[in-house]
């Protein structure tokens, strides 16, 4: 009953599923390499020098300084250290509002305590403008954070721009970056950022690790106290084949980046070609995106329906925020760049993994044009 | 539409895990949906304690139930029509004095209507629901009785559901027992086999309504102040901490000695006053109906009819008739506490759902 034998996964923006390879070493390294790395005997030392050769081997992909690398529990505690470490009562935090969770909902916190926040707007495009940036910055602005790129439509944001204002103006700034790492190419030797948050399950790695990019020009407090390690800044003992499996997730995500950038432009090509071949309406929102994240509107169809309809033949995708409960509302993020609450309704977000082929695609297309009550009608203008 | 594929409504409990079961043994091809109708941490409720549905842990034994039976299982979020058709008004009912019956709203107004059109969106034919309750085919008409379980019965609260729906709704467990439910669970391993008893408002996390109301809202409540007590004669007994913690036919919390108990017999929340009395003068045996709902197509004033005006209460003889554009009861013998809010439903001698409404005085 209601079991489909193959299964197509368009939801890669979620999370990607482990590459069997970093599965492999990570299995070897469990079985094999128990030891803690902070103790002294033989076991720790070989652990020590898993972690650590992992810790080089990021620092020169990401091109940073092999001591601004602290392994953390993913994106959302790299943010919290930073946001809450930073910010005392009476400093003042620029953000964006269609920033994750873990940003938004620390910032919220962290007014209740008498921090200053200014969020500022996305633009219909979904990028912030670093203008409206330098509009906001008061004398007190101890931090700006904007995301690298949305995480429910895709768009990069000008981040370069920001990091310049930010030094010009002696404010430090974080960016979370959980969406980009391992999928665009980010070099930071040529870039004035203070703090990036990265999580390895978006790029093939496993969940439950990340890193805090910290700059060696900063210092900054931890939130978790206890031995000494990662400098203090996130004691606790190392999962090494969670820190290993990170690091050669990173090292496939780097070599393979160009063939996978146009393997899943292709993808995505082919997606909107096939979409308008059947004449279904759609509309993509956001520009400037990264490759393969696509949050579509399409016409008198909800996404959470979409959503059931596709799951039950067997088609993976995304609407709107999820909770904890399994149920979801209508994204914020849309709204927030000003679509109708009607048409963040109609959306769903659609995001292309290095798997993907083009019978997948096909799939999908047959699928939603079977679902969607009538296809041809025109999504409403929304520009 | 596909006259297999069935929504089933997955509380988390082990009525709907069991509806599920049956609607599975029946050969339909069933999906789990979970209605989510409320967040308890907005009003009172602690994330770590809560055990009702709707709260994560109920909604993952329904994951888990669907998951055992090969089922596909979906949570959507329907706070915003709970909220504006049931919450809303139980709220509003209470700080107007009366005692709303919030069920049967969401009934009414959430459970099957909201539910029959996302059956629709899903090209599902049917909905299911672990209601213990019958429907039953006559002639041209779907009519609703009372469950074999006559305690479990909740026809009671059924009487608005819409007549046309009916057609499409599958209660798989008006033939059972609540005993013989927990033991096809348990026969089934199912996760929800020894689930508690669900509580009388499932969106009152402590059961505390009085303190759920408060919480609710601030702005109202905090303006009644103490009120008065009266007897039946008008005279003032005793100051009470205002109207609003008051139900007609209460006992504990008048704070008067008597002889004999007394009693909440009315509630004035323009004066913010209630009567107390002895449990005799609680007896009457009229009131008058609003929001009348018949199931039936034929009926005539007067009419004589068999009336419950409680959810378990007993079958009370009564004589409708129309005065003044209104439809009046007359009880054949005086009832205990009639209050105003609740719901009298109608039912014939072979137990089938005839209407219902909401119970009015003065």
């Amino acid at each position: 009953m209601n079991s489909v034998d193959k299964k197509t996964y368009f939801d890669v923006a979620a999370t990607t599923p482990l590459d069997p390879e970093v599965a492999n070493l990570m299995h070897d390294i469990n079985l094999s390499f128990f030891g803690n790395p902070s103790s002294i005997h033989q076991f720790g030392q070989k652990a020590h020098n898993i972690l650590e050769k992992s810790r080089k081997k990021i620092s020169s992909i990401l091109n940073c300084h092999e001591s601004e690398i602290i392994f953390t529990s993913g994106g959302t505690e790299s943010n919290n250290i930073v946001l809450k470490s930073i910010l005392k009562k009476g400093d003042h935090l620029i953000t964006s509002s269609y920033e994750h969770p873990a940003i938004l909902k620390v910032a919220k916190n962290l007014e209740s305590k008498g921090v200053f926040v200014t969020y500022i707007d996305p633009t219909i495009e979904g990028k912030i403008n670093s203008e409206d940036i330098k509009k906001a910055i008061q004398q007190n602005t101890k931090l700006i954070s904007i995301m690298y790129a949305n995480n429910e439509i895709g768009s990069i944001n000008p981040i370069k721009e920001i990091a310049n204002i930010c030094n010009d103006n002696n404010i430090l700034f974080h960016s979370d970056a959980v969406q980009c790492i391992g999928k665009i190419p980010i070099d930071l030797s040529n870039q004035k950022i203070d703090f990036i948050s990265i999580a390895a399950h978006k790029f093939y790695g496993p969940k439950s690790i990340g890193i805090l990019y910290i700059s060696r020009k900063n210092n900054i407090d931890p939130l978790f106290i206890g031995g000494g390690q990662e400098k203090g800044i996130r004691p606790g003992t190392e999962n090494i084949s969670l820190i290993a499996g990170m690091s050669l997730a990173l090292e496939i995500a780097t070599n393979n980046m160009e063939e996978n950038i146009s393997h899943i432009s292709r993808m995505e090509k082919t997606l909107e070609e096939e979409l308008n071949k059947n004449n279904i309406n759609y509309k993509i929102n956001g520009k400037n995106r990264l490759p393969g994240l696509l949050n579509i509107s399409f016409h008198n169809i909800e996404g959470q329906t979409l959503l059931m309809n596709l799951d039950m033949a067997g088609i993976a995708i995304s609407y709107g925020s999820a909770c904890s409960s399994g149920s979801s509302k209508p994204s914020d993020v849309l709204i927030k760049i000003g679509i109708d609450e009607k048409i963040a309704q109609n959306s769903v977000r659609i995001s292309i993994g290095k798997f993907i082929k083009k019978d997948d695609i096909l799939n999908l297309v047959d699928n939603i044009k079977m679902v969607i009550p009538e296809p041809n009608k025109k999504v409403e203008n929304i520009g | 539409m596909d006259n297999k594929k069935v929504l089933v409504a997955m509380s988390g409990g082990v009525d709907s895990s069991v509806t599920l079961l049956k609607i599975i043994e029946a050969g339909y091809n069933p999906i789990g949906i979970t209605m989510k109708l409320w967040e308890y941490k907005n009003v009172g409720g602690n994330n770590l304690q809560d055990n009702n549905c709707c709260a994560v842990e109920s909604i993952n034994n329904a994951k888990l139930v669907c998951d055992r039976l090969g089922v596909p299982h979906y949570t959507i979020d329907f706070t915003g029509d709970f909220k504006e058709n049931v919450i809303d008004n139980f709220v509003d009912e209470y700080i107007s004095g009366r005692t709303p019956n919030p069920c049967v709203r969401c009934n009414s107004y959430v459970k099957w209507d909201t539910f029959i059109k996302q059956a629709d969106k899903l090209n599902a034919k049917y909905i299911a629901t672990g209601h213990y309750a019958i429907i039953k085919k006559n002639e041209d008409d779907y009519k609703i009785y009372r469950a074999k379980d006559k305690i479990k019965d909740q026809s009671y609260v059924l009487w608005g559901v819409p007549q046309n729906t009916l057609s499409r709704t599958i209660l798989p467990l008006g033939d059972l027992t609540k005993s013989e439910v927990r033991q096809i669970a348990r026969d089934n391993n199912l996760e929800t086999a020894e689930t508690p008893e669900s509580m009388e408002i499932c969106f009152v996390a402590d059961n505390n309504y009085k303190r759920f109301i408060k919480e609710y809202d601030k702005e109202r409540t905090s303006k009644i102040k103490n009120g008065k007590t009266l007897d039946e004669a008008g005279n003032v007994l005793a100051e009470n901490p205002g109207y609003i913690n008051y139900t007609i036919g209460q006992r504990k919390g008048i704070g008067i000695s008597n002889e004999k108990p007394l009693y909440v017999k009315e509630i004035d929340a323009k004066n913010n006053e209630i009567t107390v009395s002895e449990k005799k003068s609680l007896f009457s045996s009229k009131c008058y109906i609003s929001n009348l709902n018949w199931l039936i197509k034929n009926y005539q004033y007067p009419m004589d009819i068999n009336c419950q005006i409680r959810y378990n209460g007993s079958i009370a003889p009564a004589t409708l008739s129309i005065k003044n554009d209104k439809v009046h009861v007359e009880f054949e013998t005086p009832q205990l506490a009639i209050t105003p809010g609740q719901s009298i439903v109608f039912y014939d001698n072979k137990e089938a759902l005839l209407g219902g409404g909401i119970i009015e005085l003065n």
